[in-house]
């Protein structure tokens, strides 16, 4: 019997993935077995705007080569949901009751669309915008030069406004909370940026003005397929509504497993949670900053993969802490775009 | 003729034999299983036969369904919209890999709902006895008491020192989660039965008021239930140390204070920017009331996270509906004003999350020099209650956490005086209160008659075939339909849970197991065929060496064997099984029969 260290990642993400070849390389003989819930190999969700340029083979967005897994021996678990993890078993537990043990365990699961509770009554009204599948849909959904609307405004959202410009689409943004998000914008400096906004060509009713939405509802016929009523009256036509407020971690299914959780699952700067075979990368964590004296995210591209290659290589012996590389400051360039350092990558 | 191919209780079923083929048991083994194997029940503290009135919803019987609640609880209306829901997070639906618990709160208030308005009411009543008891306070705890008090033909007089009874369930809860017309209808029929109810009275010290020991020489008993009426103060450090914010700022209220002052019928306000510190239910309540009332920004500060409060998730769903945020890992630690002398917001510490305290909460730990600054208009807190002995007259030992210390009969130490609910457990929840005020109810009763005139035993009844199908394993939770989220926030009295209808609630009392029904499998009938093992879906049927039993009559390993010669018995492992009744159907020679097991009370 194999005596072969069993590392499990679940998430095939950024930080999932570059920890599963950086266990790979440090620990050739043990056996990685990553699990998603994707359908897909891990791809480019930064690139994800381009169906909209017409790209619509998801063989375009792999980042590597179907054949990869298999050559790295990294053992790929697609479409698979993480029911529980048992840390008396030292197991997770999937949905359909398989049980996989584990010896070490990385969770970079990542974040989902957060949609604010008051709006989830008319969340079959509204398309997401956070995997292929989902993109691909509302991408069918929407007529050419089509018109979207955008709640909330966060810079997922608004780096798809500007591809949907780019190719002809309106875009109208009721900009509630938190907008610009990941990025903290000081309340003064708001109105400038949503004149930025304004200026490469969306629509923006500020929810400061309007009041916020009111209700989500189906357009009457013949009309927009969707209609947005805000609360001091204003009626927003159009033909899809996607919310981008922001991502919230996707933990549910660490509750039962004894681990610290507050928002996301809290890890010290080893990116260790308080279980010392189960560690934590990307979205999905919550760091212990020493100079903010304060758990906190990192996002960005870059702190995400570093995040992941750390937690690998902790996994495999080490002891280094994290620390940011990241830009974090939101930026507006001569030519009036918003730029935020979280979405550039190699 | 006995039919050697069918089970005893198929045989009993088929000639119309099944009542009386029940029997009662007291076998330890019997009271073992149902507490193992009715996690919900077991789970209750009222111990709410709940697979029993869930199965009565699926066959359209509300009334009776209704009444199986009320044999446990007096109030079903009440806690099918209030009740904290241990029985959910018990319920075996939601173990790992079954999907979500059933919605048994929701399904209680649809019993209650949906019996006729003509319901006949059912209770077990004593002879009197001319024996006379005391209850002080007409909460949960006191209600429950007095009822079963009333039943066991006890003459009771409750003193309440409010104008109307029904204690924090009408004082403390806001009338959008609780309608009071629900409340004033199951408190009248709890009390119905030759209560003496006398509000506005008040038992203590004072002038005009009752004394406790007046009461323990006129009556044969007394059950202070008074509750825990005293907010815990905010312990902050610096200038507010050892102060009381409350009687300074006029921006600062204590939770408990806020909603009972609204409930007594004064106007309360809030300021645009509304900070709740608190983690309960109470907390969750000032925060919805805040926004009613027509706060901006409410925000609930915790000390821990929302994974670790004591709250019902689907309340918690509402409130952030509602517009709440809510904000974890932090502790206030002062108060700052501003240039008025008004309160100008909260001075927090960042923490981290320690160890679990032993009543299965988490420990919060300050992390030192990582204090911050939020800003608010009202600062409303709720970090618990506590009871005061101010109002006796009398003075029974306390114990260690200043609560009255009562022995295992569930009297203090002074003969005569017992005590219930919050008053002597801390803040409980209302199905807490009940359950532990019906337990008091019993133990005064044996201590006036001389002797225990009810136990507990197990009715076992055979039950011919499966109740369930297969199908109802797939059916998801349904939800509790709300009132407009618009609407709700600007009314402090519209109830935000609407209620389910009649299709929505049987097809959610489908998903119930019931798991009061136990399936064995005949050993001396069973040829080992295996057909059971290969439809069951689950891991519940096993070959088994032996079994072991647990001192308290449950379950304990099984012995599984691979080894054929070495199998005593093929096992149904009631933990595992989900009561799809697969084997039933499978069993080539009926050697599976199915019981029904359910804890009743019986007179001894």
């Amino acid at each position: 019997m194999s005596t072969a260290r069993h590392h499990i990642v679940i998430g095939s993400g950024v930080a999932g993935s570059q920890a599963a070849e950086t266990l790979r390389d440090r620990d050739p003989d043990s056996r990685v077995t990553m699990i998603t819930l994707s359908s897909l190999p891990f791809y480019n969700r930064y690139d994800l705007p381009k169906v909209f340029r017409g790209e619509r083979d998801w063989r375009r967005f792999l980042v590597r080569p179907p054949g990869f897994y298999t050559e790295q021996r990294i053992g790929l678990r697609r479409a698979c949901q993480v029911a529980g993890v048992d840390t008396r078993r030292r197991a997770i537990v999937l949905a359909h009751n398989e049980a996989i043990p584990f010896d070490t365990l990385l969770v970079a699961s990542g974040g989902r669309s957060y949609v604010p509770e008051e709006l989830s009554d008319y969340r079959h009204l509204m398309h997401g915008f956070g995997s292929f599948e989902q993109a691909i849909t509302v991408a069918q959904a929407l007529p050419e030069g089509g018109h979207v609307v955008m709640l909330g405004g966060d810079m997922i959202g608004l780096d798809l406004a500007r591809t949907l410009i780019e190719t002809g689409y309106r875009v109208t943004l009721v900009a509630g909370e938190p907008t610009f998000w990941p990025h903290e914008v000081e309340a003064g400096e708001r109105p400038r940026l949503l004149d930025s906004l304004r200026k490469v060509g969306i629509e923006v009713l500020d929810c400061a003005t309007c009041g916020g939405v009111a209700a989500v509802e189906q357009g009457a016929p013949g009309l927009a397929a969707r209609r947005v009523l805000l609360r001091d009256g204003t009626e927003v036509h159009g033909d899809v509504v996607m919310p981008f407020f922001g991502l919230v971690p996707s933990v549910e299914f660490m509750i039962g497993a004894g681990v610290d959780i507050e928002r996301g699952l809290l890890v010290n700067k080893a990116l260790r949670t308080t279980d010392e075979t189960i560690y934590a990368a990307g979205d999905v964590c919550q760091i212990w900053s020493d100079e903010e004296r304060r758990y906190r995210f990192y996002y960005g591209w870059k702190n995400v993969r570093a995040m992941g290659e750390l937690a690998a290589r902790n996994m495999t012996g080490d002891a280094d802490a994290f620390i940011s590389a990241q830009d974090e400051r939101l930026q507006v360039s001569t030519d009036g775009q918003i730029q935020s350092p979280f979405w550039e990558y190699e | 003729m006995p039919d050697p191919l069918r089970t005893l209780s198929e045989q009993a079923v088929a000639t119309g034999n099944a009542e009386s083929a029940a029997y009662t048991s007291e076998d330890l083994r019997d009271i073992g299983w149902v507490k193992q194997n009715v996690p919900c029940q077991t789970a209750c503290p009222a111990g709410t036969n709940v697979p029993a009135y869930i199965r009565d919803i699926v066959e359209r019987r509300y009334g009776r369904s209704y009444e199986i609640n009320r044999g446990a609880n007096v109030l079903p209306g009440v806690l099918g919209r209030i009740c904290s829901r241990p029985c959910e997070a018990a319920c075996r639906h939601g173990w790992p890999g079954n999907g979500e618990p059933v919605a048994i709160c929701h399904l209680k208030r649809v019993a209650a709902d949906m019996k006729d308005s003509g319901h006949r009411i059912t209770e077990r009543l004593y002879a009197p006895t001319g024996k006379r008891i005391a209850i002080v306070g007409a909460g949960p705890a006191g209600v429950a008491a007095a009822h079963d008090l009333s039943l066991f033909g006890h003459d009771v007089v409750i003193f309440e020192r409010e104008e109307r009874p029904g204690g924090m369930l009408r004082y403390g809860i806001p009338e959008f989660r609780l309608p009071r017309d629900v409340l004033e209808v199951e408190l009248h029929n709890a009390l119905r039965l030759g209560v003496q109810l006398r509000t506005g009275v008040a038992v203590g010290a004072g002038p005009d008021e009752i004394r406790v020991s007046t009461l323990l020489r006129d009556y044969d008993a007394v059950l202070l239930a008074t509750g825990c009426m005293a907010p815990m103060p905010l312990p902050l450090s610096g200038e507010w140390e050892n102060r009381d914010p409350a009687r300074e700022l006029s921006d600062f209220e204590y939770g408990l204070d806020f909603l009972m002052q609204m409930h007594r019928g004064e106007r309360k306000r809030v300021g645009r920017r509304v900070a709740i510190v608190g983690a309960g239910f109470t907390a969750l309540d000032c925060a919805r009331v805040a926004v009613r009332l027509g706060a901006a920004e409410v925000t609930i500060h915790l000390r821990t996270g929302e994974d670790y409060i004591p709250v019902a998730r689907e309340e918690l769903f509402e409130a952030k509906r509602e517009g709440i945020r809510i904000k974890g890992l932090r502790t206030p630690v002062s108060l700052r004003r501003d240039d008025n002398g008004r309160l100008a917001g909260v001075e927090f510490v960042q923490n981290r999350l320690g160890g679990w305290r032993p009543n299965g909460r988490r420990l919060a730990i300050p992390i030192e020099g990582s204090e911050f600054f939020e800003p608010c208009d009202t600062l409303i807190v709720a970090i618990g209650q506590q009871s005061v002995h101010d109002f006796l007259d009398v003075k029974p030992d306390l114990g260690r956490a200043g609560a009255v210390r009562v022995t295992d009969s569930g009297m203090t130490s002074l003969s005569g005086l017992f005590a219930a609910g919050d008053y002597v457990r801390g803040a409980l929840t209302a199905v807490e209160a009940i359950g532990h005020g019906r337990q008091i109810a019993l133990k005064i009763d044996a201590w006036v008659m001389g002797w225990t005139r009810r136990r507990a035993m197990v009715r076992i009844e055979p039950v011919a075939a499966p109740l369930r199908e297969r199908a109802f394993d797939f059916i998801p939770r349904q939800a509790m339909p709300t009132a407009p989220l618009a609407e709700r926030v600007r009314s402090t009295t519209r109830e935000a849970e609407t209620g389910m209808d009649e299709a929505v609630a049987i097809e959610e009392a489908k998903r119930c197991y019931l798991c009061n029904l136990r399936y064995q499998i005949d050993v001396d009938r069973c040829i080992f065929c295996r057909a059971c093992i290969e439809v069951a879906p689950r891991n519940c049927i096993k070959l088994v060496k032996g079994v072991e039993m647990a001192d308290d009559g449950s379950c304990g390993q099984l012995l599984e064997t691979k080894e054929w010669n070495q199998v005593g018995a093929i096992w149904i492992d009631n933990r595992e099984c989900i009561r799809c009744g697969a084997c039933v159907a499978a069993c080539p020679v009926h050697c599976i029969s199915i019981s029904r097991c359910e804890l009743v009370d019986v007179d001894v």
